[in-house]
């Protein structure tokens, strides 16, 4: 039983909406390897629950996903659970999304958390591509190791890349790179001060300006938001575990999701 | 600072040029040259006020992490990509911009950089517009040949010295304290800049949520003494 002898996971995804009418609906769907995804109903828009059916990541996985929400439309991604990103025997485990929101979309990414075990190497880029008038709403949750089962983060490698383009500039980029001990990193009072979880969260639009202060009124006192543009508010929250973390992430996502129908955070974030 | 200063040195004795090039970076990065950083500490006051940070063992602590995993790092990075003059100046400042972690931040980076512009290019040959003060320093490194990775490490321990000076109007913190978390620090800006020299705009990264969070926080409190 060597290392090298494990199967690779390798998976695709790639599904676009298309407004029909006054509703979205599914323009192109296509799935490859260990990418399968579930369609609930949803009035204001396509809404998608993305599963990895090879349970985790590990080094040498490679998932892609490419979504699209077309002029006009509304696309809701997110996933089944959390994903875990497990030990690797050898080689980094990388993730890469792309998303794009055409005029008058919106896009809303919404994957459950991420969960870094003991010894994972996992490297992740995310691309979002808007049109000027396109919005989206983003969101990262990371788990550093489950403190409650015991489990402590001595060795691992995490890479975690956002970019958000607009109209072909740059409109908000977000970076993380820890390697070793992160257990010791997020210790550091400038770093995570003790936490075991973090999300961060980005709203693009109109609307930035004025969910400012009710998405404040949300936050722990380890959070903060902040409105980097005129349109764009970004918020970023330390908790001490995943449970803290979903205790503030819940009614934050749910005020940031809602719009005129009154349709909040996927289902699959309340299972 | 060992490494940068001594090759500017060794440099000094065989031609006098560069003698004034460092005196120039001296310049630029002296707290008298009015950027008007004293008044932006950075989220520091935030963290003081929410208890993050309260003596100057939690300071020197603090400001370790902003210069090696936080916004530090990513000021380093932007110098020195500018400094390289391989992309337009205009899409290194966007690309810095979008990496801006509060409006606060950015506003403080503009501000500085949009003051640095201005007096710089008053003075020397050099025609800056005005963009974040990474970036402004960079292509003005660059325009006058000066040693990249000293400017970096001076802008670093300049970071530090602003910050350690806010901290001191923050919390209970004496000139020696002050200067001993300076002194401290030193190693650490030099470390630093000899590997952001070498670096690309993939290698920008901030682990320092706390700090960013500080930063994001500073912006609601009631009755402050800083800008950031």
């Amino acid at each position: 039983m060597t290392a090298a002898a494990q199967p690779r996971a390798m998976g695709a995804l790639m599904l676009s909406s298309k407004a029909r009418g006054t509703v979205s609906a599914i323009d192109g769907f296509r799935t490859q390897g260990c990418m399968k995804a579930l369609f609930p109903r949803r009035r204001d828009g396509v809404e998608a629950i993305v599963i990895n059916t090879s349970g985790g990541l590990t080094g040498g996985d490679r998932l892609s996903l490419h979504g699209t929400a077309g002029a006009g439309s509304r696309l809701v991604l997110t996933t089944q659970a959390a994903e875990r990103a497990y030990r690797s025997a050898s080689g980094w485990a990388r993730v890469e999304t792309r998303l794009e929101a055409a005029t008058g979309a919106r896009f809303d990414w919404l994957p459950q958390e991420l969960i870094l075990f003991e010894g994972a190497r996992l490297q992740r880029m995310l691309r979002a591509d808007l049109a000027a008038d396109a919005r989206m709403l983003l969101v990262e949750p990371v788990i550093f190791g489950r403190h409650a089962m015991g489990e402590v983060l001595r060795d691992v490698g995490f890479r975690d890349r956002i970019e958000i383009w607009r109209g072909g500039a740059p409109l908000y980029f977000d970076a993380l790179r820890m390697e070793g001990d992160l257990q010791a990193q997020m210790t550091r009072a400038a770093v995570g001060g003790g936490a075991g979880a973090m999300a961060c969260i980005v709203y693009v639009g109109p609307e930035a300006e004025g969910l400012l202060r009710p998405l404040r009124a949300l936050l722990p006192e380890t959070g903060g938001a902040s409105l980097v543009r005129p349109d764009v508010l970004v918020a970023r929250v330390l908790a001490c575990d995943g449970y803290a973390l979903r205790q503030t992430l819940l009614p934050a996502l749910d005020r940031l999701c809602e719009d005129r129908t009154g349709e909040g955070l996927p289902i699959s974030w309340r299972l | 600072m060992v490494t940068g200063v001594r090759t500017a040195t060794n440099t000094v004795r065989r031609r006098m040029p560069i003698d004034l090039r460092l005196l120039i970076l001296t310049q630029w990065l002296s707290p008298a040259y009015p950027l008007g950083a004293f008044a932006f500490s950075h989220g520091l006051e935030a963290a003081c006020a929410d208890g993050q940070v309260h003596d100057s063992r939690g300071l020197e602590a603090w400001l370790r992490s902003v210069l090696e995993t936080g916004s530090g790092w990513g000021d380093a990075v932007w110098i020195a990509v500018a400094a390289r003059g391989e992309r337009p100046l205009t899409e290194v400042e966007a690309l810095a911009e979008a990496f801006a972690a509060s409006s606060e931040r950015l506003r403080e980076t503009r501000q500085q950089g949009a003051a640095f512009a201005r007096i710089t290019s008053d003075i020397w040959t050099v025609e800056l517009q005005a963009c974040v003060l990474p970036v402004a320093l960079g292509e003005a490194a660059r325009v006058l040949s000066l040693d990249v990775e000293a400017v970096i490490a001076l802008y670093l321990q300049g970071l530090v010295t602003n910050l350690v000076a806010a901290g001191q109007r923050l919390m209970p913190l004496g000139q020696t304290a002050a200067q001993a978390i300076v002194a401290g620090l030193s190693p650490l800006c030099a470390e630093i800049a000899a590997r952001a020299v070498l670096c690309d705009e993939t290698d920008v990264y901030s682990n320092a949520y706390a700090s960013d969070i500080a930063a994001m926080r500073h912006e609601i409190m009631e009755s402050r003494v800083f800008q950031s």
